[in-house]
């Protein structure tokens, strides 16, 4: 067995010395995307000393959140993916109890009943965990299947999106409930659904979303749409975070107006400045360029992330490794959109730099079913 | 689930995956794309945009209030200063729920209804943003206290201190410096774009008085400072700053300690004294009593209060009396002969046999000699000009202004700026009445009776004079005809100012021998003991040189007292006052010293006014001898005992 990986190793295109390998793969670590993921971590962590106002307690907090998420990528790592395969059923199944818990005993904030406090465990989001448990279940399903899938397969996957992406459309966060829809159709997508298929959709979406407008949205949700088409209709309410945040980010120009020196966040005009609307900080104060410097390392990431789902072995470890991909784009993509007003407001952070535990958490929880699958895939016994 | 396995195609699943993946990626890079194109529009096209609008964010421009110049009186004491208050001031924008807070302050203070609806216009008015708005002046210690105890129930409120006006005597000077207080909404109406500006950091104007007349020199130039605020209003810095000009420090003519004399010789009458320096038409004392603390007014004067002010309808403490006319009565008597000799219509050995009483030829009417009234009768027998002023003959001047007629009298009194305000600085100053045919046909639609001029020649009937005008008269007087304005202001910044006259100031052609004749008469008034000679003595000896044997110095003066007119119906139906008080004669004595001296020119003129007085020799001229010897013994220090010529250089230098 360990002849054989020898074997594999000095095939390796990246030619890494065998002696490392050797090591990496028995740690059940990808040193590539370990040290993107923490380049990434790092320039967080900077962006976020600043957008806290050089509060060092909310940076160590986030620090020490992010070595938890190691901790739990590490041991996610250790697991083969085929066991993970083995449990799907129960870890999806198990993700539904904790949202219907969260519509019994949740906590309400910001108008979203998404927030579980168990005893002994820090208060956590399950519809966080859902981003991944739903593409898992869906990569199960559809991988323990030939590829292309039936249409009978693709609709069983649709319910498996479906029921999660119910509760929390009952949590009233519907902001959650499109990217735990969307991280499910990334797996369908990518299991070769005929396009004819794909683009039907596309089209029952967009002829259903006016209906969606008119008859079904709630007013806070049209709102946003509104707001979204023209922030100026209301400044000083809706509109104001998008405003201040665009004006953020314009001021910042190319080179920004230097590390510590954003006005606009540090006289608390952006709103949300740790969190969701982080970027902006980040572009006051380090204009385009620094929008780049993040966007390079977001892509470093996402590359990795995309050669180990191409070097997967079987099809699920496949499925799982590219949703998990696109999930993480999506978080990057629908955020930075959202913040410099291509896309309506939805409450989501930015990948590792935006304050937060649950969603860092779980983004590690990614990473280590990326590991998960990229390292033990050469050691897979069928 | 084995079978399952063996039929798949595994490479053909490998590739439709990566195929995908493919489209996957090109689809994220493309949006990746978007994005960047999008940031590139925000950061690179619509950079400037953005700039401008941040700063217009963080950057605001704010007013600096100048400090008011201060006040000082002539030698030096600070009359109107500055002094520290600490408000309780309002940002609207950071109260969650204004009422619920305004009646958690109400319990914390004292906070009257009025404080409630000020405030609701002072923060109508103020539309800045974020602007602070002043909801409670002057609070105690102890209210700083219970309000600083309660802070965190308070969001939006805050303690601000503030520089306000002070006038450390009180409602000694009141009338004459006026007050500040806060800027009406009329007066903001009245203002053009740049007085606007100026007055943007400022709350107070000048209202009556010196503040009002000098408010342009007192007011200085607003200032700006540029301050950067962050989201929830507070100055987080101040980045640029043009410093406020303070205003002019103004030194008045006025003299603290006469002004107190003044006040002290009144004794709680109503009244008013105005001094005037002969040589410059300085103000050295100008007082209206009873005054009024003018420091009420500076913070917002409280409504019962002012009710209190305006209702008094009998001692009127707003009222100047000071600057406003009364019937000037015998005061006016060395001006008419004075002018009956320089005009010729009469000489110094000119004598008439005094029966009490005058009749216009062919007319029947008796004008009595008032100053008889509660004597035993008769007249004065034979009288000159001299005898008819220092015993304050009526019968000499009935025939005297019979014989000049009202248009030589209006022409010759005219001079001492009697029916007009030679006042350079006292715009508000009333110009009382000079009668003459013109006057009367214009203002009462009559003609002129010749009993008119009889009337005015004792100054009585429609012959009107202020105080003011009274002091300026005898000023001129004492000056050997050389006129001056009455003015307040000495010195801006410590610089002597001297203004330019428009009017010509040349002094009036009148004899010396007369204007010796005159004031012989005057100082016989005050110096003129009683003898054997029936009705002899001067009019205001007994209150004056006879209380005063010592007296090292000579005034000349002139008493008067004038017939009350025109008592409002409802204060003589009041039962606040003996009415019989209010129709008492009004008292009054003109006067300056020292007179007749050998070498010193007078160095003061007063003109005292007390109102119901009763007496103008008995009442009006203690205070006006008062006055004098204060100013010369005290302020002045001169030692008459031991006057030598540097002396009288040195006051000739003044």
């Amino acid at each position: 067995m360990i002849a054989k990986d020898f074997v594999r190793q000095a095939k390796d295109p990246f030619g890494y010395s065998s002696q490392n390998v050797n090591w990496w793969n028995a740690l059940h670590i990808d040193p590539p995307l370990l040290i993107s993921v923490l380049l990434l971590c790092g320039f967080g962590l900077f962006v976020l000393f600043s957008a806290s106002g050089n509060d060092l307690d909310t940076v160590r907090r986030q620090a020490f959140t992010m070595f938890l998420g190691l901790v739990v990528m590490f041991s996610v790592a250790q697991l083969p993916a085929s066991s993970f395969r083995r449990w799907t059923p129960s870890i999806y199944f198990f993700g539904i109890g904790l949202l219907i818990v969260v519509l019994l005993i949740g906590i309400e904030t910001n108008g979203a009943k998404s927030w579980l406090a168990l005893p002994g465990l820090p208060s956590f989001q399950p519809s966080e965990l859902m981003k991944f448990v739903v593409p898992m279940s869906v990569a199960w399903h559809l991988g323990s299947r030939p590829i292309p899938p039936k249409f009978r397969h693709v609709f069983w996957s649709c319910v498996i999106i479906a029921l999660p992406s119910l509760l929390v459309v009952l949590q009233n966060d519907m902001g959650t409930a499109l990217m735990i829809i969307m991280s499910g159709v990334f797996v369908i997508l990518l299991a070769g659904v005929k396009w004819k298929l794909v683009i039907a959709s596309i089209f029952a979406v967009i002829l259903a979303s006016p209906a969606w407008y008119l008859f079904v949205a709630l007013p806070h949700q049209k709102n946003r749409i509104l707001t979204f088409f023209d922030p100026y209709r209301d400044p000083t309410g809706a509109g104001y975070n998008i405003i201040q945040s665009q004006i953020a980010i314009g001021s910042g120009g190319v080179y920004g107006k230097g590390y510590g020196n954003g006005a606009q966040s540090h006289l608390d005009f952006i709103p949300e400045s740790n969190t969701d609307f982080i970027m902006a900080v980040l572009a006051e104060e380090f204009g385009l360029l620094g929008v780049a410097v993040l966007i390079f390392l977001y892509l470093s990431v996402l590359i990795r992330a995309g050669y180990i789902s191409l070097r997967a072995r079987d099809s699920f470890g496949r499925l799982l490794a590219g949703s998990i991909s696109l999930v993480f784009f999506l978080y990057i993509f629908v955020n930075m959109a959202m913040v410099s007003g291509l896309l309506p407001v939805i409450g989501l952070p930015l990948p590792l730099v935006s304050r937060g535990g649950t969603s860092v958490v779980t983004l590690f929880i990614g990473f280590g079913l990326l590991m998960s699958v990229h390292t033990h895939s050469k050691t897979v016994v069928i | 689930m084995a079978g399952k396995w063996q039929l798949r195609d595994r490479e053909a699943e490998r590739a439709l995956f990566s195929s995908r993946l493919f489209v996957a990626s090109v689809v994220c890079l493309i949006l990746f794309i978007v994005l960047l194109i999008n940031l590139f529009n925000l950061q690179v096209i619509q950079h400037e945009y953005f700039s401008s609008r941040a700063d217009g964010n963080r950057l605001h421009s704010q007013y600096v209030a100048p400090s008011r110049g201060l006040i000082y009186d002539s030698s030096g004491a600070l009359l109107a200063d500055n002094q520290p208050i600490f408000n309780l001031t309002v940002v609207r924008e950071q109260v969650p729920d204004l009422d619920a807070a305004l009646t958690l302050v109400g319990e914390l203070i004292d906070l009257s209804m009025e404080d409630l609806t000020n405030f609701k216009t002072r923060s109508e008015r103020n539309r800045v943003p974020f602007a602070s708005v002043p909801l409670r002046y002057v609070l105690t210690e102890e209210e700083k206290a219970r309000i600083a105890v309660n802070g965190h129930l308070l969001s939006g409120f805050s303690i601000e201190s503030q520089f306000v006006r002070h006038y450390p005597f009180g409602k000694l000077n009141a009338h004459s410096l006026g007050y500040v207080a806060e800027i009406n909404q009329s007066e903001l109406d009245d203002f053009d774009e740049a007085r606007r500006e100026s007055y943007g950091g400022s709350n107070h104007i000048g209202k009556t008085g010196i503040e009002r007349t000098y408010e342009e020199l007192l007011h200085g130039q607003v200032g700006y400072e540029i301050v950067e605020k962050n989201n929830r209003g507070q100055v987080m810095r101040r980045l640029d700053r043009t410093d406020p000009v303070a205003g002019a420090d103004l030194t008045l003519f006025l003299q603290n300690q006469l002004q107190a004399t003044a006040s002290r010789a009144l004794g709680g009458k109503r009244g008013a004294v105005v001094a005037i320096e002969p040589s410059t038409g300085g103000i050295l004392a100008m007082i209206s009593e009873p005054g009024f603390d003018p420091n009420l007014f500076v913070t917002g004067i409280g409504r019962a209060e002012y009710a209190q002010l305006v209702t008094d309808e009998i001692n009127t403490p707003l009222f100047d009396r000071s600057t406003n006319p009364y019937p000037p009565a015998s005061t006016v008597k060395p001006f008419i002969g004075l002018g009956g000799l320089a005009l010729g219509v009469i000489d110094k050995d000119f004598t008439i046999d005094d029966p009490g009483y005058f009749h216009l030829p062919g007319v029947s009417y008796r004008w009595n000699d008032y100053t008889m009234r509660t004597a035993i009768g008769g007249g004065h027998g034979l009288t000159d000009l001299r005898k008819a002023i220092y015993q304050s003959c009526d019968t000499f001047f009935y025939d005297l202004g019979n014989r000049m007629g009202i248009e030589k009298i209006h022409d010759f009194m005219s001079l001492f700026g009697f029916g007009r305000s030679l006042a350079l600085d006292i715009p508000y100053a009333r110009t009382g009445v000079l009668p003459s045919r013109d006057w009367k046909s214009q203002a009462r639609s009559e003609p002129w009776y010749p009993g008119d001029t009889i009337n005015s020649s004792i100054g009585q009937g429609y012959m009107w004079a202020t105080p003011l005008q009274l002091a300026t008269a005898t000023a001129i007087l004492a000056n050997r005809g050389g006129v001056v304005a009455p003015r307040m202001l000495k010195a801006i910044d410590g610089v002597i100012y001297s203004p330019s006259t428009e009017e010509s100031v040349s002094p009036l052609k009148i004899g010396e021998d007369h204007l010796s004749y005159v004031e012989d008469a005057m100082t016989m008034v005050v110096h003129r003991p009683f003898s054997d000679v029936f009705r002899d003595y001067g009019t205001a000896f007994e209150a004056i040189a006879m209380t005063d044997p010592e007296m090292e110095y000579k005034i000349a003066g002139k008493s008067g007292s004038a017939q009350v007119v025109g008592i409002a119906q409802e204060i003589l139906q009041s039962s606040d006052i003996d009415t019989s008080d209010l129709n008492k004669d009004h008292a009054l004595f003109i006067a300056y010293g020292p007179a007749q001296h050998p070498t010193i020119d007078p160095q003061i003129a007063v003109a005292v006014f007390v109102e119901n007085g009763e007496h103008g020799s008995s009442v009006a001229g203690p205070i006006a001898k008062a006055v004098i010897d204060e100013y010369l013994l005290d302020i002045l220090s001169i030692d008459f005992a031991s006057i030598d010529d540097s002396l009288a250089e040195e006051l000739s230098q003044r």
